[in-house]
């Protein structure tokens, strides 16, 4: 993905959220003076974006009403994030040595591809019902981690394949024995494809957490708070969480991506 | 475009910090009780395998799992609060407006309401003709399969035919003082105060016909042209058993009501029966608990054409759900900092539980 | 020491015959060019060489020693570089001595030492993307020399720098190459370089891949390039490679 830098990208940039979110305002404004109205959508039942920011505001923290604490939205993207990156750091740290092995040894490949292309088609949302009566708590953690593991082991087995030969002759000539091929050579190499894999499977893992949050009960949680919301019939709270899903979700994207950047600076 | 990593990273940290703080400082002022929303099958297991300390739910469930000896019966919602309103009867107001005989329709459906409230509590007696027929038809509609618990899960519920407008009104502030309805729709609905609104969403006049014309002859009061009426109710809810009667026994088919059930029927909870079935003109007639009735009506509400407008004719029940806890625990004290499990928000047992945990002085999150 | 031998070296591909009985030696401290049409097997010689790839017949020895396995006693030298481009032009020359578990100042003073001598100071610090053809050259000579090689394999090392780097990078591996005096088999497409280099010059034969003629080109250095004792010997290696390459490609047509 390319960006345009400068002034210029960024005015562009801002100029369509500002479109976006006047066509929003202005349609539902429109179908609520019954002047115009998209069949089979009730328009007029989305709140207007004036109205999911003043949700937005007022539902950002923690309030006390009598005896119940309404958790904020901040505490609902706090318990999120840390199942994302729990579910992340763990699907890591499984991952990438599935990956490495499955991609550099064939025997492995031969062991473990079978299991992966099966269980890598079920889609994270797949096992939420089955977590919910397996686990006795943790079960979302779980389906954040279906969500990323996949995504990181197919980039790692696609890193470490697609290593240039030239390299591993040239460590071979140079001393370098197997182990160390794969530890100064292949995972190097591979680096670039592992974080893509990391980027990727941490966007699908928090697609997930939302959706697992839905089924898989905890007191807080993005998905939780969205859920409730809609029972609620809090319409514009509901909407100021599916966007702060999005935002979050487009930030963590952009993280790993400067980081990327900024520390696997040597790709041509 | 350093910069700008520097900001997300600022911005995800600060995020983090906030949320630490956040979660501090709630549990600072006392342990709160966290209730989490499952259903009711979720609620009996987890309750066995102890994941959860206890929860608050409508029958059958706190009797399956009192049965299985997964836990026991702290409160039952009539000590929270005698003889508090729980299911209804409500109709949708577009269905009333553009039906010519809505009137007489609701009139005899709040006939088969009492008549078949009649019947239950007759029946309800061991040494009732009827008590063994009652048995099954609990059993069928609570997806039972144990009788003891059939019994048992009759036991706490009051089912009557009267509506309740000081209950009603009752609701409606504690609903307002938990900070539950959507401030800026509540302005817009005009009602000035709880009494104000219980009085436009309740009417007694077709109890009334009803209790007048208990004696007819069912021929005499029948329509002459049957009905069809799409017609909602709650998944499993014992509480609604007086509609179950109803229609299995035939009284709605006697006096010329053809019961259609709605699509979406029966729904998980009262939100999905307001916002799907009411809202969305699939739904006529339904039965579902008071207090979604009382937030939709308003939250969910399009004011500018009144699309989640419906009114209450007929009570169901009163009283009948349960704060079920593990066997280990012996007050509502003991459940602070533990997890324990609700039908969701806006629901009854949601703010039974916030009224209980009020009195006694404790905190609860979600 | 570097004295390398093949002798009666033959290697199928699947059914393809790329080298039949190939009999030549490098002497200790030689500097020998490889010479031959495209896919006569010169990369493969150097492969063999190297142990990363095995003959099916014959032997193939350095001072005396078979090769059997990865030849660790040898530095290659590629055409594409093929730096480790995550690392640094002193880490990249560093490697070597690294996996053999040469302590962190041994590493530095070898890794400084051939950094001066490939005359890369100053870029220490660089990454392979931000170095020009020519010096990534340089750091993979330098990188095969830090390995206290005995042989260098150099499969068209400048093969992808323009005429002038070319010049420049022949005179400095001569340069580099006086300094630090070991065998040299050195491949390329071009007679004017193997002239230029070589103490002898091998030309092979296509299909299968044969020693075809060996030429001595006893010259003193510095050469000069277009001296007529040069001209004389390049003519007759031309001739010797022309009916080669006339002969490969007639296959093809
Ligand atoms: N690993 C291999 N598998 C199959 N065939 C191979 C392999 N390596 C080399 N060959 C074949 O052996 C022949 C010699 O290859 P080699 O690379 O040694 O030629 P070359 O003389 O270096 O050619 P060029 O001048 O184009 O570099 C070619 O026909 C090539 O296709
Ligand atoms: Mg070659």
């Amino acid at each position: 993905m390319k960006f345009e830098t400068g002034k210029r990208g960024l005015l562009i940039n801002i100029l369509s959220l500002i479109v976006f979110t006047l066509v929003w305002q202005i349609l539902v404004i429109l179908a609520r003076n019954d002047i115009f109205n998209i069949p089979f959508i009730r328009l007029r039942d989305i709140p207007t974006p004036v109205e999911t920011w003043y949700a937005l505001a007022g539902s950002m923290f923690t309030r006390i009403y009598g005896p119940s604490f309404t958790y904020g939205i901040i505490n609902h993207v706090y318990a999120s994030l840390v199942r994302v990156i729990e579910g992340g750091i763990i699907a890591f740290i499984i991952g990438v040595p599935v990956g490495i092995g499955v991609g550099y040894s064939k025997f492995l490949g031969n062991l473990f591809n079978p299991i992966i292309e099966i269980v890598r088609n079920m889609p994270p949302m797949a096992w939420i019902p089955l977590s919910v009566f397996i686990f006795v708590s943790g079960g979302s953690i779980f389906i954040v981690f279906i969500g990323v593991v996949f995504p990181i082991i197919l980039n790692t087995i696609q890193g470490v394949k697609s290593t240039d030969t030239r390299l591993i002759d040239a460590a071979k000539t140079l001393g370098a024995s197997e182990s160390m091929i794969v530890k100064k050579v292949v995972i190097p190499s591979a680096l670039p494809s592992i974080m893509t894999g990391l980027r990727i499977g941490l966007g699908v893992g928090w697609m997930a957490i939302v959706a697992a949050e839905m089924v898989i009960k905890s007191p807080v949680g993005l998905g939780y708070f969205i859920w409730n919301m809609g029972d609620l019939g809090r319409y514009s709270e509901m909407v100021a969480g599916m966007i702060v899903i999005g935002v979050i979700g487009y930030i963590m994207n952009i993280s790993i991506l400067l980081l990327q950047r900024r520390y696997i600076n040597w790709v041509d | 475009m350093k910069n700008l990593m520097k900001i997300l990273f600022l911005i995800i940290i600060a995020i983090f910090v906030a949320g630490c703080l956040e979660s501090e400082k709630t549990p600072q002022v006392s342990e709160p009780i966290n209730l989490v929303k499952m259903s009711g099958q979720e609620m009996v297991q987890r309750l066995g395998t102890g994941e959860i300390a206890g929860f608050i739910m409508w029958e059958p469930y706190p009797a399956i799992a009192v049965t299985k000896g997964y836990g026991k019966n702290l409160i039952f919602s009539g000590n929270i609060w005698t003889d508090h309103p729980c299911c209804v009867v409500a109709y949708d107001d577009d269905w009333y407006k553009k039906t010519n005989n809505s009137d007489e329709i609701l009139k005899r459906m709040a006939l088969v309401q009492l008549k078949s409230v009649e019947y239950i509590n007759n029946a309800k007696q061991s040494d009732s003709p009827d008590h063994e027929q009652l048995i099954n038809y609990t059993m069928q509609f609570g997806g039972m399969t144990d009788p003891v618990a059939a019994n048992l899960s009759l036991a706490d519920v009051e089912f009557v035919y009267n509506t309740n407008v000081a209950g009603t009104a009752t609701f409606i502030q504690k609903i307002q003082d938990f900070g539950i309805f959507d401030t800026k729709k509540w302005n817009m609905s005009g009602y000035n105060n709880a009494q104000d609104y219980a009085d436009s969403l309740v009417t007694n006049n077709y109890v009334d016909w009803a209790v007048n014309n208990k004696d007819e002859n069912i021929s005499r009061i029948a329509l002459e042209e049957p009905v069809n009426i799409r017609y909602a109710y709650l998944v499993n809810d014992i509480h609604e058993l007086p509609f179950y009667i109803g229609w299995q026994k035939g009284y709605y088919r006697d006096l010329g009501i053809n019961i259609v059930i709605a699509e979406g029927a029966p729904f998980q909870n009262g939100a999905f029966e307001m916002q799907q079935g009411f809202k969305g003109n699939t739904v006529d007639v339904g039965s579902l608990g008071i207090p979604p009735v009382i937030i939709h009506r308003i939250n969910s509400n399009d004011f500018s054409n009144n699309d989640t407008k419906v009114g209450v004719i007929a009570g169901m029940n009163n009283e009948g759900s349960v704060i079920v806890v593990a066997n280990n625990i012996t007050s509502l004290k003991d459940l602070q900092g533990q997890t324990v499990g609700f039908p969701g928000q806006g629901t009854i047992q949601h703010v039974l539980f916030l009224m209980e945990a009020d009195k006694e002085g404790l905190k609860v999150s979600y | 020491m570097g004295r390398l031998v093949f002798s009666s070296v033959s290697r199928k591909f699947n059914n393809f015959q790329a080298l039949l009985d190939v009999n030549f030696e490098v002497e200790n401290g030689e500097f020998v060019c490889l010479l031959g049409p495209s896919g006569c097997g010169k990369t493969t010689i150097l492969r063999l060489a190297a142990g990363l790839v095995a003959p099916d017949e014959g032997i193939i020895s350095l001072d005396g020693k078979k090769i059997d396995g990865v030849n660790k006693e040898c530095g290659f030298v590629f055409q594409e570089y093929a730096l480790f481009p995550w690392r640094t032009v002193k880490e990249n020359i560093e490697f070597g001595p690294q996996v053999k578990g040469m302590t962190k100042t041994e590493c530095e003073s070898i890794s400084k030492h051939y950094i001066d001598l490939v005359g890369l100071n100053g870029f220490e610090n660089h990454y392979p993307n931000e170095l020009s053809g020519g010096m990534k050259q340089r750091v993979g000579i330098a990188r095969a020399y830090a390995n206290n090689p005995k042989l260098l394999l150099m499969d068209e090392p400048f093969g992808a720098l323009d005429a002038q780097t070319r010049n420049l990078m022949q005179g400095e591996l001569l340069r580099i190459w006086e300094t630090e005096h070991i065998s040299v088999l050195f491949v390329t497409h071009s007679v004017d370089e193997a002239v230029y280099l070589g103490d002898r010059v091998i030309v092979m034969s296509a299909r299968p891949g044969k020693v075809k003629d060996i030429f001595d080109v006893k010259l003193t250095r510095p050469r000069i390039r277009t001296g007529p004792e040069a001209n004389i010997i390049r003519d007759s290696v031309l001739k010797s490679l022309s009916t080669q390459i006339k002969l490969a490609s007639h296959e093809y047509i």
